[in-house]
């Protein structure tokens, strides 16, 4: 069937329009099997049922929309691409006034947000002058498995992934920075000021080409006064201080800013380019490969997923093993650490650790007030208690309510078929 | 693994461990920096090592008890480069390092005053000529000529590296918390006041600093065809706010619900 | 043949004792100097015994007979015995009162004989079980002895092997009885207890003609400004000399270790031990001899000392463990039961100092709440500018503003407490109803100190002291009130010694003087059975036991005791710093009080401190009693539909 959805709107006006004599026609013809929410009644009498109108909206409370265009929601959302975003621009720099050169972290070998958020800066930088724009160079180490560079506004890609540039190789990679530095000459560096990425790299080009990097930058502004015609806001003292400075040609800028908005409306070429020749670095620094950690054992503010139990755990051998299967670190509240089922350095809460947690789960845990406080700062909180009442269950973004063995057991269940399957799908690629 | 070490005196390893003066985040007070202390924590782990702390700044009484913090986790000194309120200290601090290498220097990642960059180690560790490693989390092992540390990788994670001798490593947070300062070697300790001609940090005058503003909390910004599409996604609140509960599931449906939620959240490990 | 072995086993008996007393006090003298009035001391000796020592024993009353038979008959026999068998005076009566002393003290010996029959386990073992025994030779010989001096058996009765017998049983009563005392046997607490009377370093805890003793609780402070002076405690000999006379005295009843809180829960702390511990480092060597119940967890027999070697290793063992000193509360029970005045606390406090100002170790938490009460003056390392975010909705008057008032109500730490707050709000709400003018320091107020000084940081502490009182000095007000015992005591106790002097009184106290002056009119209550739990930094620190007490009967509940109330309460746990140290033992102290509160049949348990209201309201339990403040409950009775009287606005009436 043809993707393109041709529009009435003459008949989307009579939807509208609930005074026009064929409105109900119109609305029976765009609402197609819809159940009517008025009709004749048996005495003559239009009857309504409030209850078939409208629809419940994303934060669960019903809205009548009388635009016209939910009758037409069921077929598609009209002239939208299947994922609602409209169609990109396509822009093509072919000889750039200068370069931006951009480290992204790819953790993973995909283009993180904070690189997103990097590559919108860079283009903000680059696209300054719409006369003489700028190209956005993209340096990648490794192969990377991310195919979205040209949506993200990236112009050029230089990718290197020489084995010696692979894993923890700084000077190498700083070695081949500055060839790069030699054969393109950017005008900027952009990395992202992270702590075992862009930001070591980038302390690392600017200490190798003698500039004094803007780090923690969180906010640029034109300045036609200023050298490279940019003034910078970065954070110092530890985040207390916001320090105004001319833009220098190394920038390394802080993750959760507002210092650029990722591409989303045009985009660009990603056209590759050849690495130049790397020069023989010698290396002081020897990667002896990553160490195993037992997540158990992993620090709980340092903690990721963490695996919390509490007085209403019984079965405290499945709960072990659903920590080990789910690879999260093990809390614990403060009752179960007094009844001795889980050592001290394992509590969590005001009078045990604040975590951090990204994703937090709660088994059989009320929620007393100083556990609350200290996971405060977790992302997402899933409970899993029996009494539906109790205050975890509140503070959940997730609660299921039931015996938390059996859930639990089903869970690492659960977890094993994902990866059986996952393992299956790679075998097969 | 066997702890070796140097096991003659002789053979002890000089480690400098560069002290800053730190702010405490809620109050502002001068305290001893919390990376710096971690740092001289690293040093007093190692067996068989020779620890020496050096501080270069303005002294002034505020500075000076921050800094006996330092000597209060068992120290009798600590080596002052006095310089001036708007020095870069980095010149001073190269020259003493040349003068006195140590086999081995650690310090905080950054700062918790002043510009913070973080940069100074680095800059140290190029103009010494020097390798650097940042975000130890233990070191393992000293040789004459190498050390083995472990790297704090996110999530807990470590990396094993091997690092020439001498050389800089940074520490941040992921390094072990540092020993309590006692009040009786802070009191006793001394400062050894060490002169150095101290250049003023001019590209710094020119800056404009001020209070940090809180910075703006980005709007999810959607990009949708119509101005409807963008209004629903506004209105629509995140799912915060009282979450989902499932109340007469199966274990099963639980669990499906939960493993979706750690799926999306990237938690779980393949 | 008895006369002449008498007299020599007499005097050789006292000479031995001399010797031994020698070598007992440079024992002691190894401590350092403590300056103390020697002639008043010593003359105030049988006072202090007693009246105040007396006073402590008789909460036993059996025992307390027992002791005036034994140690009053061998008092009385051992002198008479001098100059009977000694000097040979036997004429008249002198022989007969011997007999009957000798008599007395065989009476008393037979009690203290079947108390060892079974021993409770707080009582010592071993040299202890042949006490006794000795006891009874003593007196019994010197009974059958004086016989033949009194006429009423012939002088060479029973022959040469009797009196062989009978100068062996003496001699055995003497050498336990007499140079025992001073040569380290169980008689030891006799010789040092009298010179403990004497050279107390609390003298004011004890009656003088004037009128009774005073509690004296607070903690001495450490002469920071004074580069050499130690920092605490680190060897034995670093006690003051009459610290170490003090645990000399110690008699091993063990009444400290059947009320030790920490000791029931399974921590590894026995006070009875901990003196006993001092007492080998003292004069040096091992522990092994030690023949009651141990530190709960650790065996006897590892662990020694010496004078001059330290106390607690920073590696591996010494005399005693880390985790022993920081397992006490503070909560002075040992010290109320303590029949010979032995002063624990301070013992263990100094012991504290040392491990946190020169060891820079305590621990757990302890690191990380001294270091939020320097940077930020509150050991949560809250905002000190958020101190009043609770009470914005109240409006309370500062005292920044007003400069002065009858009233400067001190909050405390527990505004940044969620539960606390809820306590304030009623201790306003009522002082409100009340018309009482008030005011609060608001952002000014730190931390109290308490905390710190329990944790052994004197520095933090007296730096936090002085600087509250250089705020309070700022300001005119007839009195401080808090709802917190702990900166109730520190206030008023501690902070003396740096120049502040307040007039401090508990909310319970003053809301009781409200009621009774008829500021505060309350409703019928409609509260059950109701339990009262004392704070121990309100009782036995600050003697507080009838006010809060006074108040719950006006408001009209069914008040029932619990088993330990009054001056034998137990511990809630959270004093000391035993939540921040929190040394793990068998089971929670608070669970255990909470026990107490569940044995009354009580639904709710009034208390009247912050620190109880958290440990106790943390106890996971079915069906636990509610926990409230008292302020809470006054609260909730308040009458509001009488009319609020205007305090000051009277006060003013009446002076017009």
């Amino acid at each position: 069937m043809s993707e393109i959805v041709r529009r009435d709107p003459r008949k989307e006006w009579i939807a509208r329009n609930r005074l026009h004599p064929e409105h109900l026609d119109v609305l029976a013809e765009l609402g197609e099997g819809a159940a009517p929410s008025e009709w004749p009644g048996p005495n003559g009498r239009i009857r309504r049922d409030p209850h078939a109108v409208g629809f419940t909206g994303p934060n669960g409370i019903k809205r009548i929309d009388r635009s016209g265009v939910q009758q037409g929601a069921g077929r598609s959302s009209a002239g939208d691409r299947g994922d609602g975003q409209p169609a990109r621009q396509r822009v093509e720099i072919e000889s750039p006034a200068f370069l931006v050169a951009v480290v992204p972290d790819l953790a993973g070998g995909r283009l993180s947000s904070h690189d997103r958020d990097l590559l919108g800066l860079a283009r903000r930088l680059a696209d300054a002058d719409p006369q003489a724009p700028g190209a956005v160079v993209a340096i990648v180490f490794g192969e990377a498995r991310e195919s979205g560079f040209a949506e993200a506004g990236v112009d050029r890609l230089v990718t290197l992934d020489e084995p010696r540039l692979a894993g923890y190789a700084p000077e190498a990679r700083i070695a081949a920075l500055s060839a790069i530095e030699e054969s393109l000459s950017p005008r900027h560096w952009l990395l992202p000021d992270s702590a075992l990425g862009g930001g070591e790299l980038g302390r690392r080009l600017a200490a190798r080409l003698g500039e004094r990097p803007a780090a923690g930058l969180w906010q640029i502004e034109p300045d036609a006064g200023s050298a490279l015609g940019w003034h910078a806001t970065c954070r110092g003292a530890a985040g207390s201080l916001d320090i105004r400075r001319d833009l220098p040609r190394v920038a390394l800028a802080l993750a959760l800013a507002e210092c650029a908005e990722p591409v989303s409306e045009t985009v660009h070429a990603a056209r590759p380019l050849a690495p130049p020749a790397l020069p023989e670095a010698f290396s002081r620094v020897e990667d002896l490969g990553a160490v195993a950690v037992d997540p158990a054992s992993v620090a709980l503010g340092e903690a990721e997923f963490i695996l919390a139990a509490g007085n209403g755990i019984r079965d405290w051998e499945g709960y072990h093993r659903a920590a080990t299967a789910l690879g999260a670190t093990e809390g614990a509240s403060r009752v179960a650490v007094d009844d001795g089922f889980m050592p001290r350095d394992r509590q969590v809460g005001a009078t045990g650790t604040w975590v951090t947690a990204r994703v937090y789960v709660a088994v059989g845990i009320s929620g007393a007030i100083q556990h609350l406080q200290g996971i405060q700062r977790c992302d997402k909180v899933v409970a899993v208690n029996v009494d539906p009442g109790c205050d975890m269950i509140k503070r959940a973004d997730l609660a299921v309510i039931g015996d938390s063995a059996a859930i639990l057991e089903a869970l690492v269940t659960r977890v094993e078929q994902a990866r059986q399957e996952d393992g299956g799908k790679r075998d097969a690629a | 693994m066997p702890h070796e070490t140097t096991k003659n005196a002789a053979g002890a390893l000089d480690v400098a461990v560069l002290v800053s003066i730190g702010r405490h985040p809620v109050t502002g007070r001068t305290r001893r920096a919390d990376q710096d202390a971690r740092a001289v924590e690293a040093a007093l782990a190692l067996d068989h090592a020779r620890v020496q702390l050096i501080h270069a700044g303005h002294h002034e009484t505020d500075s000076e008890a921050a800094l006996r913090g330092y000597l209060g986790m068992g120290f009798e000194a600590l080596t002052l480069i006095e310089q001036a309120g708007d020095a870069d200290v980095l010149p001073a601090l190269t020259d003493a390092l040349r003068e006195a290498p140590p086999r081995l220097l650690l310090c905080g990642t950054r700062a918790e005053t002043g510009e913070g960059s973080g940069l100074l180690p680095y800059l140290l560790a190029e103009s010494l000529g020097w390798p650097i490693v940042t975000g130890l989390a233990e070191i393992e092992r000293v040789e004459p000529e190498h050390v083995t540390l472990l790297q704090a990788l996110p999530r807990g994670q470590r990396r094993r590296l091997r690092l020439r001798l001498p050389a800089v490593i940074t520490v941040d947070e992921a390094a072990p918390a540092p020993r309590q300062s006692a009040f009786g070697p802070a009191r006793r300790g001394a400062l050894a006041v060490s002169e150095q001609a101290s250049r003023p940090d001019t590209a710094l005058a020119d800056w404009t600093l001020e209070p940090a503003r809180p910075r703006p909390k980005r709007l999810k910004v959607v990009k949708a065809a119509s101005a409807r599409d963008r209004f629903k996604a506004a209105a629509a609140k995140a799912e915060g706010g009282g979450g989902q509960v499932l109340t007469d599931a199966t274990p099963e449906q639980g669990a499906e619900a939960i493993f979706k939620l750690l799926h999306e959240e990237g938690v779980l490990r393949r | 043949m008895l006369d002449i072995l008498l007299p020599i086993l007499i005097f050789s008996a006292l000479a031995l004792a001399a010797i031994g007393a020698v070598r007992r006090i440079r024992l002691w003298r190894q401590g350092r100097p403590s300056p103390v009035p020697v002639i008043r001391g010593l003359a105030a000796v049988p006072r202090r015994y007693l009246v105040d020592l007396h006073h402590v024993v008789a909460r036993d009353k059996v025992m307390s007979s027992t002791h005036v038979a034994t140690a009053g008959g061998f008092v009385a026999a051992m002198a008479l015995a001098i100059v009977v068998h000694g000097l040979g005076l036997a004429e008249g009566v002198l022989g007969w009162l011997l007999l009957a002393a000798s008599a007395t003290m065989f009476v008393g010996s037979l009690f203290v004989a079947r108390r060892r029959i079974n021993p409770p386990a707080r009582l010592s073992k071993g040299p202890w079980m042949r006490l006794p025994k000795s006891l009874m030779a003593f007196s019994l010989g010197i009974f059958v002895a004086t016989l033949p001096a009194v006429g009423v058996l012939p002088p060479d009765a029973g022959g040469w092997l009797v009196a062989v017998l009978l100068a062996a049983a003496v001699a055995w009563g003497l050498a336990e009885l007499v140079f025992g005392m001073t040569w380290g046997g169980p008689m030891k607490h006799a010789f040092a207890g009298a010179l403990h009377l004497a050279f107390h370093r609390r003298a004011e805890r004890f009656s003088t003609a004037a009128g009774p003793g005073r509690r004296s609780t607070g903690l001495k402070a450490l002469d920071l400004d004074d580069a050499e002076a130690p920092l605490g405690v680190e060897t034995p000999a670093d006690f003051t000399w009459n610290q170490l006379l003090g645990f000399d005295a110690c008699v091993q009843c063990g009444r400290c270790e059947a009320v030790c809180p920490a000791f029931a829960a399974g921590q590894p702390l026995n006070p009875k031990k901990l003196v006993q511990d001092m007492v080998v480092g003292m004069a040096g060597g091992s522990d092994a001899a030690y023949a009651g119940s141990p530190y709960p967890g650790k065996a006897v027999g590892e662990h020694a000392g010496d004078p001059h070697g330290p106390i607690v290793a920073r590696e591996g063992t010494a005399l005693v463990d880390a985790e022993t000193l920081w397992s006490c509360t503070t909560c002075r029970a040992c010290v109320e039961e303590c029949p010979m005045m032995i002063e624990h606390v301070d013992a263990i406090v100094d012991m504290r100092r040392f491990l946190t100002l020169e060891h820079g170790n305590t621990p757990n938490k302890g690191a990380e709440v001294l270091d939020n009460l320097i940077a930020t003056d509150n050991p949560g390392g809250f905002d000190p500018g958020s101190r009043l975010h609770w009470a914005a909705d109240l409006e309370l008057p500062l005292m920044a503003e007003r400069g002065e008032a009858q009233v400067l109500l001190w909050l405390g730490d527990g505004v940044f407490d969620m539960r606390n707050q809820r306590t304030l709000r009623a201790l306003v709400k009522v002082l409100r109803a009340a018309g009482v003018d008030f005011a609060v320091l608001g952002n000014e107020e730190r931390d109290s100190g308490d905390v710190a000084r329990r944790l052994g940081d004197e520095a933090t502490f007296q730096s936090l002291a002085r600087r509250n009182i250089a705020t309070l000095a700022q300001y005119r007000f007839d009195r401080i009130v808090t709802c917190d015992p702990h900166s109730f005591h520190v206030l008023a106790n501690e902070y003396g010694e740096l120049g502040g002097n307040y007039e401090v009184s508990h909310h319970s106290t003053y809301i009781n003087e409200l009621l009774e002056a008829g500021w505060l009119s309350l409703k019928a209550s409609r509260l059950g059975r109701v339990t009262y739990h004392d704070p121990c930094y309100l009782g036995r620190y600050n003697g507080e036991y009838a006010a809060p007490r006074a108040v719950l009967d006006a408001l009209g509940v069914e008040r029932v005791e619990m088993a330990r109330s009054g001056y034998r309460s137990r511990c809630c746990g959270g004093g000391g710093g035993a939540p921040i140290t929190d040394i793990p033992g068998k089971q929670r102290i608070p669970d255990m009080r909470m026990n107490d509160v569940s044995e009354t049949g009580a639904d709710l348990v009034a208390v009247g401190c912050p620190q109880c209201t958290a440990m106790l309201e943390g106890v996971v339990a079915e069906d636990r009693a509610v926990v409230k403040d008292i302020a809470e409950l006054v609260a909730d009775a308040l009458d509001e539909s009488a009319p609020a009287k205007d305090r000051r606005r009277v006060t003013e009436e009446e002076a017009a």
